[in-house]
């Protein structure tokens, strides 16, 4: 294996075994309860699976049943739903079976890992999905006896499971997508305790090999395995695009997968290139040279079968305006509030930001308009109220009381933002262009890009004026876009910029409980239409991923949640 | 003497707990609460205070008055001190692995790249020294040092890039990136020595040199005998002194591994570790490696005090 | 040579300029800093011309058309980015390097003086505290130690209204490196100038002096200090290249200045751009590193051995 990487061409070695080389940076380890990042999310989707995941072909986004039998059964309140697991699903073989021997899934198993999601010692990320909805649950996390059961998930018998919730939960089904869902055994936990994220036991489709920290993690095919086969349905283009070539295939079709943890996008590039992995994102600096501007490939990588993909994020870029700022923020007096709502919306109408996406990031994003994201129920069409207009920004800011840019002093408006990124040239470019359109406009805005770790804390403890800030889809429904705005949710809190509008508030609580309809989309339109007038946020982009994938790699198709799709791919012997 | 040795020793305590108080300082004085961190992206007020309640966030920095006398020393330095002392270094913040078992895994990757580079770096640098010393002033001498200065003037960095894309990925003389084996220390090997010997020339150089010009010499030309034994058997064993002083401050950083050499080649080692806690805030594995460098670092250097003392009674040591 | 005399300084320069005066290889590097200072002069000329209008200098001016140029009659090293000359970009790069230079030192050269003369003047408790104080900070990774203080800077420039009229005219991040790298390097001078102080307070000139009763701190900085002030400028000459070269390595990190082109954010840019077959840029910064940084170091040599020449081997020993 060795000799896969001295120097010359891989593809030799490639052409033996069945395995798909890729990148994944700052992996954390196996435990579903802390799955938060992508990376970490992919790898444990691999190894663990959960009632539900998305069906891979489908679009829209549909949730199908993956360890349970069929779609749970509501009651008619709408509070109790009904699970039959499928029979036979066993966790893989390990040591911490007694017989070594993989024992088969129950419904307990389920509310054992439900259950320990919420448990407060283990800090999970992932607790949200079900503390403020499963009957029983806050009060369990706050009375702290954990010996005690969680009235809201209950093993009706081996292979029923019944979730109690407070009030009509929608999204409940998607949650049950997440890593943070997946089943666990508790004999892995309790053999091997702390080293439990490092020796992963689960049901899915592959068992970690090796991994090696902060370098590679190898897996290989899990023998037990319960059987899921290859869709044999999609959309419409997908059997001419070949996907539907191995319907019926039992999965997983790879052997093996290792991910080499490599964040020098330089270093990834080179090893694509050379026919060391199997796909690889694009830099901007790159994007240039490989992308044409029609959106083609460059020739030489088309020559070589190099293919294109689009993957649209389903993510909002913004700049969040802190509301508790005294400069730029709500106020009590209402006409102070009126003059900073009117430099806010001069600020949101200083960047340009068309050339924003053309330039700085090549055309990889679009401009945002809305609230959500295209692809969610509720978004609509309509342009961003404050898009780029500099005579606009300047009569307005002007209205503010910054006649030109200038404050009482008589020196430009100093403004400061703070964005994440330290290091990254991307980021620093991003800053230069910032600071370029506001001054045009006279206001001298400084940008501060930090480490991640420093940026958190800095959005989090609400003290920063400006932040430049993205939010990524959990799932797709527009509440989680929303909830970012709702006023209780203030710092520390996600709605970290600290907007508060009681009519929102008041539309938002409403939309909680009801099911995806043509009502709930308009009051969606509705609350991203209070939400831009009052402009805590200047809208920037939504962003879509490109990727490049070597000819021999196959039946890829782009998901906004690709984390268990390994599952479905497969390299072409070359 | 055995009572200055003692001192020395002893006076290694205060000094790496003076480097883990700044640290200490620095990162979560002034860094702040690590919870938000922890607590991840869809975090409420209650699990925060949760956290920060659960970790001891939320206790007095240096001294707990409020829990006096009993719990005086209930805050957070004197608990991050005694962990530290008792061999407890905690846990990263993003992987909740035992920092001892990532020090323990990062250790080996860093020394396969370290090792080489310094046994390689001293004895090129000390023979082109010899070499130097020995034609002084003509031609070769001269073409050394400026060569020697030339290489230290141009940026690590661009040294690293340079041969990363140029002999690894055009010519494909090496691999590009990883660990998988012996040939993928080659190109990092070289790079730092290519770096890192000009300096360590010159200084050499300048020892010996500096040797050769004292009387003793003189009086051994004078005497007849030959230039090459002077060199060897005078000036070499005087200027092992100052030499050896440089090597063994020099070994600490064997440990703590080439960051940019690590980074850009993907050496698993202490200093990707290092580079990849200070971007995530991953305050246990920085607390935890600077002490232990300290520490090191602190032993070499009363180790070449001892040295000097054994080797030259006539040297005043404060 | 070891006249004790307080006429000495004088001589002492002048002996150093004509020994200097006969080294070839002296003279060149020297013109080549003038060269250099003389191009940090224009670039400062250039910048605080546009601030004090208020108007964005010609430097940063983008023009995104002409982006990632290779040289031409117009830009001699092409176009970075953002379609800015990257000539104009590394002669900025000049006056970045020079003011970290200058600004470090205004940290390193007071708190070095100041507690190397006390500590060796003084000695017994004072030394002590301060050989503990040096070996602390000395024994913290210094790329560790200077990103933890630059964040700290950063973020003080957030929350005081004093430091942000100070960043108007100099950019936050670099203040941040300075003082982290100035915090970091005083500990190699303030070792040297402890171990003179420590030899001078036993020469008979300041026994003398103190039999008559003058006071410690005149002693210290009107008799002792002159007959160490070279030593300052060689530590100078001699650290001004490591900070140069430390400040790549923090722009990789991302630690370094942010919204001035320093040599560093230019060579950490243009990595990126290898792989397009773009090595312009790349090389135009590297050369004007390294030519700077290989005069101080040539010079710089010449320098210590004219003015001192047993200060060869004072860095041999560490402790």
């Amino acid at each position: 294996m060795a000799a896969t990487f001295a120097g010359a061409s891989a593809s030799g070695a490639q052409l033996r075994d069945n395995t798909l080389y890729s990148v994944g940076a700052d992996f954390k380890g196996f435990d579903p309860a802390d799955s938060g990042d992508t990376v970490s999310a992919a790898m444990i989707s691999r190894v663990y699976e959960g009632l539900l995941e998305y069906a891979y072909l489908d679009h829209p986004y549909r949730a199908e049943p993956r360890l349970a039998e069929a779609l749970p059964e509501v009651s008619a309140d709408g509070l109790t739903y009904t699970f039959h697991l499928k029979k036979g699903v066993h966790f893989s073989d390990d040591l911490c079976f007694p017989s070594g021997k993989g024992r088969e899934v129950t419904a307990e198993d389920f509310v054992y890992s439900f259950t320990r999601i919420l448990n407060p010692k283990l800090e999970s990320t992932g607790d949200w999905i079900f503390i403020n909805h499963v009957a029983g649950a806050k009060e369990w996390v706050q009375a702290g006896n954990l010996t005690v059961k969680i009235p809201g998930f209950v093993a009706v018998d081996r292979y029923t499971l019944q979730i109690k919730i407070r009030q009509p939960y929608p999204q409940l089904i998607w949650v049950l997508t997440m890593p943070y869902a997946f089943v666990v055994p508790h004999e892995a936990i309790e053999y091997y305790g702390r080293e439990f994220r490092r020796h992963p036991v689960g049901t899915g489709p592959y068992v970690l090999k090796d991994w090696r920290f902060n370098y590679r993690v190898e897996f290989v095919k899990n023998p037990t395995f319960s059987g899921q086969t290859y869709p044999a349905t999609g959309e419409l283009d997908d059997r001419a695009a070949g996907l539907l070539e191995d319907a019926g295939k039992p999965l997983p079709l790879l052997d093996r997968i290792v991910d080499y943890e490599i964040s020098e996008f330089y270093t990834v590039w080179q090893m694509f290139l050379g026919g060391q992995l199997a796909s690889t994102g694009i830099s901007k600096d790159y994007f240039e040279k490989v992308i044409n501007p029609q959106f083609e490939l460059s020739d030489a990588l088309q020559k070589r079968g190099v293919r294109l993909y689009k993957t649209p994020n389903m993510d909002l870029w913004y700049i969040a305006f802190n509301m508790k700022d005294p400069t730029i923020g709500d106020s009590t007096d209402p006409a102070v509030a009126a003059k900073h709502r009117k430099l806010r919306q001069a600020f949101a109408s200083a960047i340009d930001v068309p050339t924003y996406c053309t330039v700085i990031h090549n055309n990889r994003d679009t401009p945002a308009n809305t609230i959500l994201p295209p692809g969610v129920a509720g978004y609509t069409t309509k342009p961003y109220a404050y898009q780029f207009d500099r005579q606009r920004a300047k009569k307005l800011i002007a209205e503010a009381g910054y006649p030109n840019g200038k404050d009482a002093t008589g020196h430009p408006l100093r403004l400061t933002m703070i964005s994440a990124g330290a290091g990254s040239t991307d980021a620093r470019q991003q800053a230069e262009f910032f600071a370029e359109q506001l001054r045009a406009i006279g206001v001298d805005l400084v940008v501060q890009q930090l480490s991640f770790a420093e940026y958190l804390r800095r959005e989090h403890d609400g003290e920063a004026q400006i932040v430049y800030a993205g939010w990524i889809i959990d799932y797709p429904d527009g509440q989680n876009f929303m909830q970012l705005l709702y006023g209780p949710n203030k710092a520390p809190g996600v709605n970290f910029c600290n907007y508060q509008n009681p009519e929102f508030d008041r539309l938002y609580e409403k939309v909680l409980t009801m099911q995806d309809c043509p009502e709930r989309s308009a009051l969606y339109a509705q609350m991203s239409d209070i939400a831009i007038a009052d402009c805590p946020w200047a809208l920037m982009t939504y962003s879509l991923s490109y990727g490049l994938f070597q000819p021999w790699f196959q039946n890829y198709k782009p998901h906004a949640f690709p984390y268990p799709n390994a599952k479905f791919y497969k390299v072409k012997p070359h | 003497m055995i009572a200055y040795i003692l001192r020395r020793i002893i006076s290694v305590a205060p000094i790496a707990l003076g480097v883990l108080l700044v640290t200490f300082l620095l990162f979560r004085v002034i860094g702040g609460n690590p919870a938000y961190r922890i607590a991840g992206k869809n975090a409420t007020p209650a699990k925060i205070a949760q956290i920060s309640h659960a970790r001891g966030y939320d206790l007095p920095y240096f001294l707990n008055f409020e829990k006096f006398p009993q719990q005086l020393f209930h805050a957070q330095f004197p608990r991050l001190a005694r962990n530290i002392l008792r061999g407890d270094f905690g846990e990263s913040l993003t992987s909740k692995m035992r920092v001892s078992q990532l020090l323990r895994d990062g250790v080996l990757p860093s020394l396969c790249v370290t090792t080489p580079l310094f046994f390689i770096e001293l004895i090129l640098a000390v023979a082109l020294a010899l070499l130097a010393a020995y034609y002084r002033d003509t031609w070769i001498d001269r073409s050394l040092v400026v060569l020697a200065v030339m290489a230290m003037s141009i940026s690590s960095l661009v040294y690293i890039m340079v041969a990363q894309y140029w002999l690894a990925s055009e010519w494909r003389l090496f691999p590009v990136w990883g660990f998988e084996g012996p040939q993928y220390l080659i190109l990092p090997v070289l790079i730092g020595t290519v770096a890192g010997t000009g300096g360590t020339l010159r200084f050499y150089r300048t020892v010996m040199l500096d040797e050769m010009y004292q009387d003793y010499v003189r009086t051994a030309r004078a005497k007849g005998v030959s230039p090459a034994k002077i060199l060897f058997s005078h000036v070499l064993r005087n200027a092992l002194i100052p030499i050896l002083t440089n090597v063994i401050v020099a070994l600490p950083f064997l440990y703590t591994g080439s960051l940019l050499l690590e980074s850009f080649f993907g050496i698993p080692g202490l200093g990707r570790l290092l580079v990849s806690a200070i971007s995530n805030g991953d305050e246990d594995v920085i607390f935890a490696e600077t002490f232990i460098g300290a520490v090191l670092f602190v032993l070499a250097n009363t180790l070449t005090d001892i040295a000097y003392t054994w080797a030259d009674p006539r040297i005043r040591i404060k | 040579m070891n006249d004790a005399s307080t006429n000495r300084p004088e001589s002492l320069w002048a002996i150093a300029w004509q020994q200097l005066r006969r080294k070839q290889i002296a003279m060149i590097c020297l013109a080549i800093l003038v060269a250099y200072a003389g191009i940090w002069l224009y670039a400062e000329g250039n910048f605080w011309s546009a601030k004090l209008r208020g108007v964005t200098p010609n430097y940063r001016i983008s023009n995104y058309a002409i982006r990632n140029q290779p040289p031409s009659a117009t830009h001699w090293l092409g176009t970075n980015y953002a379609g800015r000359d990257n000539v104009s970009q590394i002669v900025q790069g000049t006056r970045i390097a020079f003011e970290i230079a200058l600004l470090t030192s205004c940290i390193v050269i007071p708190i070095g003086f100041a507690l190397g003369a006390l500590a060796g003047f003084f000695g017994r408790k004072i030394d002590t505290g301060i050989v503990y104080l040096y070996s602390v900070v000395g024994s913290v990774p210094g790329i560790l130690l200077i990103t933890a203080i630059s964040y700290v800077v950063r973020g003080a420039v957030e929350r005081s209204p004093a430091m942000q009229t100070v960043t108007r005219y100099a950019d936050s991040g670099l203040l941040a490196v300075c003082i982290g790298m100035g915090f970091t390097g005083w500990v190699g001078l303030c070792r040297l100038i402890r171990a003179e102080y420590l030899k001078h307070r036993e020469r008979q000139y300041v026994l003398a002096a103190r039999a008559i009763g003058v006071r410690p701190a005149a002693i210290m900085f009107r008799h002792i200090a002159p007959n160490v002030a070279h030593l300052i400028i060689i530590n100078f000459s001699l650290s001004f290249p490591g900070l140069i070269l430390t400040e790549a390595v923090l722009s990789y990190l991302g630690v370094g200045i942010a919204n001035e082109p320093s040599w560093g954010a230019i060579i950490n840019d243009a990595k990126q751009r290898l792989w397009l077959g773009n090595w312009w840029e790349l090389a135009g910064a590297t050369a004007a590193m390294f030519f700077l940084v290989l005069a101080l170091n040539l010079f710089g040599d010449a320098l210590r051995d004219a003015l001192d020449p047993k200060l060869r081997t004072a860095e041999a020993k560490t402790a």
